[in-house]
């Protein structure tokens, strides 16, 4: 039964310092910049020019080497950070997924130099990445894609498209999966490869598709015969899929995937605190208590990782039930607000709480959909 | 400490697997003889009493797979209720009882006199198995524990609402063999509770075993229920919140102040809270989706799933509903001065 243990992690005294160092930059840095918070906002907000100061603080690859340009610091002292960004809303769309999961792509199976022009790039927060696994046909059923690259003398052609590719419009490079020998029917999962592929390059075109909320986050991106060198393979020729399945487990398991709206929460209370029935109080308990439940789990994964291992089953746990528990957050607000109409409260909570009841049908949608994870851990019992 | 937990759970692992099963857990009063001399000869019930006084020296905190793994298997004794009495021995010094006791937390107008006891004690299981009870009562305006063995009390037995047997004892003039004031350090009502949250997480495990076994084995429409999507979204969603549970008594374990070690005595109001009702938020979901899985097999008094849910059901309300928690937590929260991420990192 070892896959529900998630061994306790205590918060050091460095770490809580870390902690208040990165709440204290933050309030600055948005009174100096006049920075808003908003919900969703790894995934909508960008700034880069907000990155790049995270980048000088020293808070962006903070677990890759030295030699890098990184900080080899730990993968929790990297969580707290990302929480600390979270719960304020900051604007870190523009860098998160560089930061979060292609650059330890990249170090982890990566060629020297592939780590040496990039790396010092992510650490900075001026080197910005797309992820590049959906396609048209291929949703959810990743080892269905169609994207090939084919073998030339000096390197590779490239030809497909990529679709829901969260700030491709933004990024200088996408980590693309694709094919590079046709389907054998008895094993899906082989003869996929994953490449490193600069998005300035002739013959891509990315299209931006606007959302339900008006904005154009995500993209289709096509490649039309991109000519690739020898050097944009990442990884091994063929392991495409087992390298993805790691690349999936950073992806799932952070607290993205449960603090995205928090600071919905956090303005909801500082209005309505001294106005809390007894329900609301009790649907406050179960809040916390849910939350607290879901921290100690991603935190527990952090470790995890730092220490090599593979929770895959974990950081599905964490996904599903993160997603779950913000839907809920959502319908809870509505309950707590008691009976005190919509059109009274302030502007700003007014505003973020519409902004975030658009944006949370995509929670369980993105990132592996809720029907995914819970395959994947019906699969880890051994029921598939 | 870690290699001799081990032990100690190989150790349990066996005599449970060995004399449990679900006739014994049905019928305790008649099949439990061999697992008493075992849990006896092995000393388990003295695994929280320092080292001194006969015991393994562990505190709260370590002991929690143990606790775990009895409400696994369903330990139809009061084995861990013994453990925590002797627990509380050791606090104070006192050699422990190689007897099983029981343990009460509800009481009305108890008086100690002349180191004697009287009044009425509420609610406790297990007085079927035996007559050694320790209590917290209020007197004089101070609060006691106290032991006795029951000789002259009326005992009536009462049901909780799901037909358990629990007891009323109207206490007459018992003599006290221990008595002691309880350490204001320490919070009687956290530490069950929190008993009851890791017995519960136990319970769900085994909840799970019993739909993945039940399932792979049973077909239906010529397939094994285990291939139904349904079916795996049901389990899935209980591993979820298996999952959610031992997170949150994972939260037992933590300091309470960073400056100090840890929370050994499992006396933190805010940590206890989460556990309760995030175990108990889970114990709902996983009765339900379990015997979705069972279909009517699992409705039978016969079939295992019964007298786990019975377990889920009644330590959900024990101590404390997770609805009470809730409004302690959401409370704590609304009297202090601090935003919710402060409070949640105090």
């Amino acid at each position: 039964m070892s896959q529900f243990n998630f061994p306790f992690e205590e918060e050091t005294k460095d770490l809580k310092d870390l902690r208040l160092r990165v709440r204290n930059f933050i309030k600055k840095t948005f009174k100096e910049d006049k920075i808003t918070p908003s919900p969703d906002a790894w995934v909508f907000s960008t700034n880069p020019s907000f990155s790049k100061k995270l980048g000088d603080q020293g808070w962006l690859g903070m677990s890759f080497p030295k030699k890098y340009g990184g900080h080899q610091k730990s993968m929790l002292e990297r969580y707290i950070v990302t929480e600390e960004l979270l719960v304020s809303g900051a604007p870190v769309a523009a860098h998160w997924i560089a930061d979060r999961q292609s650059g330890s792509q990249i170090i982890r199976y990566g060629t020297e130099d592939q780590k040496k022009n990039i790396i010092p790039k992510i650490t900075s927060g001026e080197c910005f990445f797309a992820i590049g696994m959906s396609e048209p046909d291929s949703g959810s059923d990743l080892a269905s894609v169609k994207t090939f690259a084919k073998k030339t003398t000096n390197g590779w052609k490239l030809n497909g498209r990529k679709i829901w590719s969260t700030g491709a419009h933004l990024a200088h490079y996408m980590i693309v999966l694709a094919r590079t020998t046709k389907q054998v029917d008895n094993n899906r999962h082989s003869g996929l490869s994953q490449f490193l592929v600069d998005l300035s390059l002739p013959g891509i075109e990315i299209n931006g598709i606007e959302d339900m909320t008006g904005q154009k986050h995500f993209n289709e991106t096509v490649f039309d015969d991109v000519v690739l060198d020898k050097d944009s393979l990442l990884g091994s020729e063929g392991k495409g899929w087992e390298q993805v399945v790691g690349e999936l487990a950073l992806e799932r398991s952070g607290p993205e995937r449960f603090l995205s709206h928090f600071v919905l929460l956090d303005n909801f209370l500082n209005e309505f605190k001294s106005k809390m029935s007894e329900f609301s109080t009790l649907s406050l308990g179960k809040i916390i208590a849910e939350l607290q439940s879901l921290r100690i789990m991603s935190f527990s994964i952090a470790s995890m990782i730092e220490k090599k291992h593979s929770p895959e089953i974990q950081a599905a746990f964490v996904k599903e039930a993160g997603n779950n528990f913000e839907k809920k957050l959502i319908e809870i607000i509505r309950e707590m607000s008691n009976l005190i109409p919509i059109q009274t409260w302030s502007p700003s909570l007014k505003s973020l709480f519409e902004d975030a009841t658009l944006k949370i049908p995509s929670n369980s949608l993105r990132g592996g959909t809720s029907e995914i994870m819970r395959g994947i851990i019906a699969k880890k019992l051994g029921l598939r | 400490m870690k290699e001799e937990i081990q032990f100690i759970l190989d150790v349990s692992e066996r005599i449970f697997a060995k004399n449990i099963d679900h006739k014994t857990r049905l019928d305790p009063e008649k099949n439990h003889d061999t697992l008493i001399k075992e849990i006896r000869e092995s000393h388990l019930t003295k695994i929280a009493v320092k080292e001194k006084l006969g015991g393994a020296g562990m505190n709260l905190v370590e002991i929690i797979p143990l606790i775990k793994l009895s409400a696994f298997f369903g330990v139809p004794i009061p084995f861990v209720e013994t453990i925590i009495c002797n627990y509380f021995f050791s606090v104070f010094d006192t050699k422990p009882t190689d007897d099983f006791i029981s343990i009460c937390y509800e009481e009305n107008g108890v008086i100690i006199k002349d180191n004697r006891v009287s009044g009425l004690l509420k609610s406790i299981p297990y007085l079927n198995f035996t007559n050694k009870v320790m209590a917290k009562v209020r007197y004089n305006d101070d609060d006691y524990l106290i032991f006795f063995e029951n000789k002259n009390s009326y005992l009536k037995q009462i049901h909780n609402f799901l037909a358990e047997p629990r007891y009323d004892l109207e206490v007459k003039n018992e003599n006290i063999l221990f008595k002691e004031k309880f350490p204001k350090e320490m919070n009687f009502l956290n530490i069950l509770a929190n008993l009851k949250s890791i017995q519960a997480t136990g319970a769900m495990e085994k909840i799970l075993q019993l739909c993945i076994d039940y399932c792979s084995n049973r077909k239906q429409f010529g397939r094994s229920l285990s291939k139904f999507q349904m079916i795996q979204n049901h389990i899935s969603e209980i591993s979820l919140e298996i999952a959610a549970s031992g997170a949150s008594i994972s939260v037992l374990e933590s300091s309470n102040n960073i400056e100090t070690n840890r929370d050994e005595n499992f006396s933190n109001d805010i940590k206890t809270a989460i556990a309760k009702i995030r175990t108990g938020m889970a114990s709902g979901k996983v009765i339900a989706l379990s015997h979705q899985v069972h279909g009517a097999m699992g409705f039978t008094k016969e079939y295992d799933l019964s007298y786990f849910t019975k377990n889920l059901n009644s330590w959900r309300n024990d101590f404390g509903t997770e609805i009470q928690w809730q409004n302690s937590l959401g409370n704590y929260f609304l009297k202090q001065n601090k935003n919710l991420w402060e409070f949640l990192n105090h």
